[in-house]
């Protein structure tokens, strides 16, 4: 039988940066999100993971629901904006650093776009990209309609490569 | 979708989210292992509510002893009697010296309780983890103003059952 308590380390390890990511689109800060992936990842694996259906959307929805909730509290705001304050800024990259100089200076200019597009769009986009959801799944993660969720995508994916084109202008 | 936009979703999927920081991974860790302080409260928070409950039983049989000696003091008082005078002097003393609120009630509510399935312990014994919430709640009252206090506080008991396997 394999140990619970190590399972969910291959499982957070597997699914545990889109996860984050994915937060990030419904928080403020690094810091924020991470708090949002702690209390819906303990509650997940303590009392969720036998339910049916599949886990990562199932945690996605509980992560927004408690992005939603963190918003409103406000006991915990002091000792997020410390950390939030300690966080090294490398850590603030949406994404892993590329090998070579010229791809992270790519993956830079996608973040800052990213940075730009309204929020509806980037959620779409992150849970499509990143998350690998359905459009199907991404209604019923954001409660719009499965078409909405296409047509949101594919502005944000206009959006992003009129932002690039112009980042790539101005840096000639 | 045209062509420039398909490249775009490919590059855009090339990219690979950052790492969770180890303070995330050590929080979530921190939650999920059972530790030796969790399964010491199987039996240690048990044990303080009941000493709780003894002593709040305690502390509301006592002023209901303290409470009849007026009675008796004043059924039994009469103007020439010198041991009413010395009963008199000494109800005032408590008089004086008595808390105004004295607890009443205590209760435990169970609100929540939950099976966290199976767990190894520290032996490799199978176990059965289970988590229930209560509130504790302790009612203060002051007799003279008929003013009531409530506390209730919030506690979560795990309980860790070992398994026989056949």
């Amino acid at each position: 039988m394999e140990d619970a308590h190590d399972s969910w380390k291959k499982w957070f390890q597997l699914h545990g940066p889109r996860l984050l990511l994915c937060a990030r689109q419904w928080t403020r800060t690094l810091a924020d999100a991470e708090d949002v992936v702690q209390e819906a990842f303990v509650r997940f694996w303590r009392q969720q993971r036998q339910l049916g259906g599949e886990p990562f959307a199932l945690l996605l929805l509980s992560v927004r629901r408690a992005a939603i909730d963190l918003g409103r509290r406000e006991t915990r705001r002091v000792a997020r904006e410390e950390r939030s304050q300690n966080d090294d800024a490398s850590a603030e990259n949406f994404f892993q650093p590329q090998p070579d100089a010229e791809g992270d200076e790519r993956r830079q200019s996608i973040e800052a776009a990213l940075q730009h597009l309204p929020a509806e769009q980037r959620h779409v986009l992150v849970l499509k990209i990143w998350g690998e959801l359905t459009f199907e799944e991404i209604a019923a993660q954001l409660e719009i309609s499965p078409n909405t969720a296409a047509s949101r995508y594919r502005y944000a994916l206009v959006a992003l490569r009129q932002h690039l084109t112009v980042a790539d202008c101005q840096h000639g | 979708m045209d062509d420039e936009l398909l490249k775009l979703e490919a590059e855009l999927k090339q990219l690979r989210p950052s790492a969770p920081s180890s303070w995330l991974r050590e929080e979530i860790a921190r939650e999920l292992t059972p530790t030796k302080s969790r399964a010491a409260a199987f039996f240690l928070v048990p044990l303080a509510a009941a000493a709780a409950l003894i002593l709040a039983f305690n502390l509301n049989r006592e002023p209901a002893a303290k409470a009849t000696r007026p009675t008796t003091l004043v059924s039994a008082a009469s103007p020439n009697s010198a041991s009413s005078t010395a009963s008199s002097s000494s109800a005032s003393h408590h008089a004086k010296t008595a808390k105004p609120f004295q607890p009443v009630a205590a209760e435990n509510v169970l609100v929540a309780s939950s099976d966290e399935g199976l767990v190894t312990l520290a032996d490799g014994t199978p176990a059965r983890q289970l988590r229930q919430t209560y509130v504790d709640t302790i009612t203060w009252k002051d007799s003279r103003t008929n003013a009531s206090l409530k506390w209730s506080m919030p506690r979560e008991e795990v309980r860790v059952v070992p398994i026989a396997l056949q």
